[in-house]
């Protein structure tokens, strides 16, 4: 008689402490993030570290991440590279070796990028770059993915789409600084521009860290060109060569391939960057942005004082890439989830997405996002054209 | 000389302990730690040997550069062997060296402080304008062949050991008091016959093999170098080690080289204030401790032999 | 014949910011025999508060733009030269006349203003609106209102400095402390006192500088160390310590700069200044206008 009525609540005692048990057996998975967080760059690392912190938080609200049994907390762990590749390699040794790192959610800088996949590689251990170069994808580097648009995926879509609307293009300048990211895009735009018939007048490079412009700008404006192309100039910088080309005379068409953030450019050039196509500046508070988008900026205003950009919103594409990557496999085994990664689809900022671009590199690492074209149209940057990779447009009519 | 010192001996030990660590540790990590403190202390020492004839050496940090690329380009682009790109990177270095203090020091004080800066930032500006070697990209690929890969911690230890050693050695010789003799005045050992710019390239290429040496190593501990690896601020942050550890002993560059690489380590991604630490450090031991660790263990040592009396 | 006055008014607008920035620098190498790393960190901390000051003014006070520019601007100065009082005291003083040992106080104080600087103000460039808005034409050239009102100031504030050090009292003891320091103290002069208005004076020239580029370029924390290293090749070239040689230094590597630029490109300029400086060194070390040591 006693037995039956205590063990009726002992059973549910019993229960309810395994059932307290699973519920607890929650553990953190880190993820990783190498950038500049001090110097020239400082904002881009910081804004990656911030949009990184907000995505954690999302999938962590949402549960968390459920793989082999166990539900997994998504910790962000990051560390300054300086941009150089001795601090890379220091971060990779600090993540993978010392905090025992397998998943690394955001990386900016070619220099360290490349000293970090040295260790990545042979480890087996995920990185995303936001890093450019084609030295960094292709099937020797595996464990590697590109998380947000490259020249490779902008420049074609781009400089057509230009084309069409100043179909009287002939000449035009480059102007590049002197950096890898310079150095990688340079070739491919001088091409691009020769492919659609718009010769290249001039190529020229100037020292990160001028802050002079008027040299470039006379140059410029004595060369007359129908089109100056910044490549992958800063935005300040293109903004105050913008200027001075304006008190010089010049009006031409205005291309920034590969610049991220309009505000820089407009509180900078003002007036004088009217018109200017960008191939890289979505603006994520714009009517055209997803609605995720629209938080994630507004967010960033408030906390970092300045809008997200295409290179800091990465990292919150590449932890949604990860989440379900690691659902999919059903494990965060590094290996089993890069298996299933190119092929993974989610839903990143932009909206349902995966990983394609083998054409281009001989292996599925990109991440496919629509390239978005925008114009500065009374200080602000206005869509004027978004297209899908063939890849993209495949998968979402899947 | 050897046997007047015990010190040494216990440096030695260390220095074996360290080797052995290298060899035997299983986390990469603590492995890829020392060999960093080591390469750190090495810049340091070398800068603070050429600081024995009064100079302050920016282009410390070229010839480290220069160093690692010389490996670089060997190994990578032309593809000879381990031991040649090792072996070659303190000659080239020390090569370049020998032109470089030859030409520039004619020059004293902030003259020269200033020619070694721009010559440091000369190089690396060819390093980001030659695609050939990378330009702003750099090098990458040096790995250490298969069969020593798993030693090289240990070979890289060894070496770098090996050097500091080196550096001390010159130093307590009778070159090394050349050296000081000149620091001081170098009328007086011209007027006995010495070649005083002789000399003092020789100390210059001496300092810049050494720190060549620990570009190649550095080479192959990363894999990956790039011009932005060699900026002047390299030869600060020696400059820093040198000055917290103490100019007045061997061991000063080496203890402020392990010192402020564990710190940075531990105080590691918190942006910002990680230059406001370093900054306060430098300040701090600069006004309060000129002496650095080596001058506190000197008074210390007074104090403790003076109450022992 | 319009390119080259193009050329000439481009020279002029980039050499007024470089020679403010040069004289600063060579006054306290003159005096105190320091080379001073941090002194572009002045420059920013002028630019830097201007950025705030304007805003705050236009905005809760209420006053036009050039109202608000000008107390930014005597902000900016007050603020710098209250650093540059207490870096002196805590610092440069008790390393006066050592070279190393200043140049690594000087880099120490450095890397604290700069992490100061991108925790206060985060990283992202900031700007102030142009106060005189608008394109002006010379003789051919065209450049904007306010680079030419900057060119002008920075011509006056020169001027005031040369009859500073030629003609007063101060500018006497700060050459006599130049050229033979003992010889100044046996002569009663109070070398410390003299030390810190050279140094305070040199910083005044920084900040003068930041708070007129602050309208022209976007302000980061890292503003002033870019034109550091232009203001040492230009001292350097000028001649450590003379303030004639700062104004030439500074106009002929401004020449190099524009003409460099345009002739070639920017990065071949920037090569050439530095194998330039480097020829300086090894053959006039002194420098145009420089003293002999």
């Amino acid at each position: 008689m006693y037995t039956t009525n205590w063990l009726r609540p002992l059973g549910a005692a019993a229960l309810t402490l395994l059932l307290a048990q699973a519920g607890a057996a929650q553990e953190t998975l880190k993820l990783g993030i190498s950038a500049p967080l001090s110097g020239a760059a400082a904002t881009w690392g910081l804004g990656m570290e911030w949009a990184a912190e907000q995505a954690a938080e999302r999938v962590n609200a949402e549960g968390g991440v459920t793989a082999n049994g166990k539900t997994y907390m998504f910790d962000i762990v990051s560390y300054d590279n300086k941009y150089s590749a001795t601090e890379g390699a220091r971060n990779a040794q600090t993540m993978l070796n010392r905090d025992g790192i397998d998943f690394i959610a955001g990386t900016i800088g070619t220099a360290p990028v490349r000293a970090m996949q040295a260790l990545t590689e042979r480890k087996g251990v995920i990185l995303f770059t936001t890093a450019w170069g084609k030295s960094v994808k292709g099937p020797e580097f595996p464990f590697t993915f590109t998380q947000m648009n490259t020249p490779f995926e902008i420049l074609v879509p781009f400089y057509n789409f230009i084309k069409e609307q100043h179909p009287d293009l002939k000449t035009a300048v480059l102007i590049s600084p002197n950096d890898a990211t310079g150095q990688e895009l340079e070739p491919v735009a001088v091409e691009t521009w020769k492919s659609l018939g718009v010769e290249m007048l001039a190529s020229d490079w100037y020292e990160r860290g001028t802050t002079e412009f008027q040299p470039i700008a006379t140059k410029i404006a004595t060369l007359n060109p129908d089109l100056v192309d910044f490549s992958a100039a800063p935005p300040t910088d293109v903004g105050s060569i913008l200027k001075e080309l304006d008190v010089l005379g010049w009006n031409g068409v205005k291309v920034m391939s590969a610049g991220t953030s309009v505000d820089a450019l407009t509180a900078v050039a003002g007036e004088a960057a009217e018109g200017a196509y960008l191939g890289a500046s979505a603006d994520f508070s714009g009517e055209t942005a997803t609605e995720v988008q629209k938080e994630l900026n507004a967010g960033a205003r408030e906390a970092l004082g300045e809008p997200l950009n295409g290179i800091t919103i990465s990292s919150y594409d590449a932890i949604m890439a990860l989440r379900a990557a690691i659902e999919e496999a059903d494990s965060v085994d590094p290996a089993k989830v890069q298996a299933v990664l190119s092929s993974v689809r989610f839903e990143s900022s932009y909206g349902p997405s995966g990983f394609g671009g083998e054409a281009t590199y001989d292996y599925p690492q990109q991440l496919l996002i629509p390239v978005i074209v925008t114009r500065v149209e009374n200080g602000k940057a206005v869509e004027l054209t978004r297209s899908n990779p063939a890849e993209l447009e495949a998968l979402i009519n899947d | 000389m050897w046997n007047r010192l015990p010190g040494v001996w216990i440096c030695v030990a260390i220095a074996i302990a360290s080797v052995l660590f290298a060899l035997l540790a299983t986390n990469a990590y603590y492995t890829s730690l020392v060999v960093w403190v080591l390469t750190n202390a090495v810049l340091a020492s070398a800068l603070r040997f050429v600081l024995q004839i009064g100079e302050l050496n920016i282009a410390t940090a070229a010839f480290f550069g220069i160093g690692a690329y010389t490996t670089a380009i060997t190994a990578v682009l032309l593809g000879w062997p381990f031991w040649l790109t090792l072996l070659l990177a303190p000659l080239v270095a020390g090569a370049l060296s020998a032109l470089f203090g030859w030409v520039t020091l004619r020059t004293k004080g902030p003259y020269f402080l200033l020619v070694s800066f721009a010559v440091t930032e000369v190089v690396r500006l060819i390093y980001t304008q030659t695609n050939a070697i990378g330009g702003n990209s750099g090098l990458v690929g040096m790995f250490p062949p298969m069969a020593i890969d798993a030693y090289y911690p240990a070979l890289a230890v060894a070496l770098l050991a090996a050097t500091l050693f080196a550096l001390y050695g010159v130093e307590r010789s009778d070159l090394g008091r050349l050296f000081k003799a000149i620091e001081n005045n170098d009328a007086i050992p011209r007027s006995v016959g010495l070649n005083v710019v002789l000399l003092k390239v020789l100390c210059v290429v001496i300092a810049g093999s050494a720190v060549g040496l620990a570009g190649g190593l550095h080479a192959y501990a990363n894999n990956v170098i790039a011009p932005s690896d060699f900026t002047f601020f390299v030869a600060i942050l020696a400059l820093a080690y040198v000055k917290i550890g103490g100019e007045g002993h061997a061991l000063g560059p080496v203890l402020g080289a392990a010192l402020l690489t564990l710190v940075g380590q531990w105080v590691a991604g918190i942006s910002a204030w990680e230059n406001i630490f370093y900054g306060a450090v430098i300040v701090v031991t600069l006004l309060v401790f000129p002496g650095g660790l080596v001058g506190l263990a000197a008074r210390a040592r007074g104090l403790v032999t003076r109450s022992a009396r | 014949m319009e390119l080259f006055v193009q050329l000439l008014a481009n020279t002029l607008q980039i050499g007024a910011v470089y020679v403010l920035f040069a004289l600063g620098l060579t006054l306290i190498f003159g005096v105190m025999k320091i080379v001073n790393f941090a002194h572009g960190a002045f420059f920013t901390a002028a630019a830097l508060i201007v950025t705030s000051v304007v805003p705050f003014a236009t905005v809760e006070l209420g006053v036009p733009l050039w109202a608000g520019y000008l107390l930014a601007a005597i902000v900016a100065i007050v603020v710098v030269l209250c650093l540059g009082a207490l870096v002196y005291s805590i610092g440069f003083q008790h390393v006066l006349k050592d070279l190393n040992g200043s140049f690594i106080l000087s880099i120490g104080l450095l890397l604290i203003l700069n992490g100061a600087y991108l925790a206060i103000y985060g990283g992202a460039p900031r700007t102030v609106p142009q106060v005189l808005p608008g394109t002006v034409s010379i003789f051919g050239a065209a450049l904007t209102a306010q680079r030419l009102a900057l060119v002008i100031v920075a011509a006056v504030v020169t001027g005031g400095l040369y009859l500073l050090i030629e003609r007063t009292r101060l500018g006497l003891a700060l050459r006599a402390v130049a050229m033979d320091q003992e010889a100044a103290m046996l002569q009663g002069m109070p070398f410390n006192r003299v030390a810190l208005y050279g140094f305070l004076i040199g910083a005044a020239l920084a900040a003068c500088a930041g708070v007129l580029m602050a309208p022209i370029n976007a302000v980061t924390p890292v503003s002033g160390d870019e034109f550091l290293i232009k203001a040492f090749i230009i001292i350097i070239i000028g001649g450590l310590g003379s303030v004639t040689g700062a104004i030439i230094g500074g106009l002929f590597i401004a020449l190099i700069e524009s003409m460099g630029g345009y002739f070639f490109d920017p990065s071949t300029a920037t090569l050439a200044m530095f194998i330039l400086v480097i020829a300086f060194l090894l053959v006039r070390p002194q420098g145009i206008l420089g003293n002999v040591e």
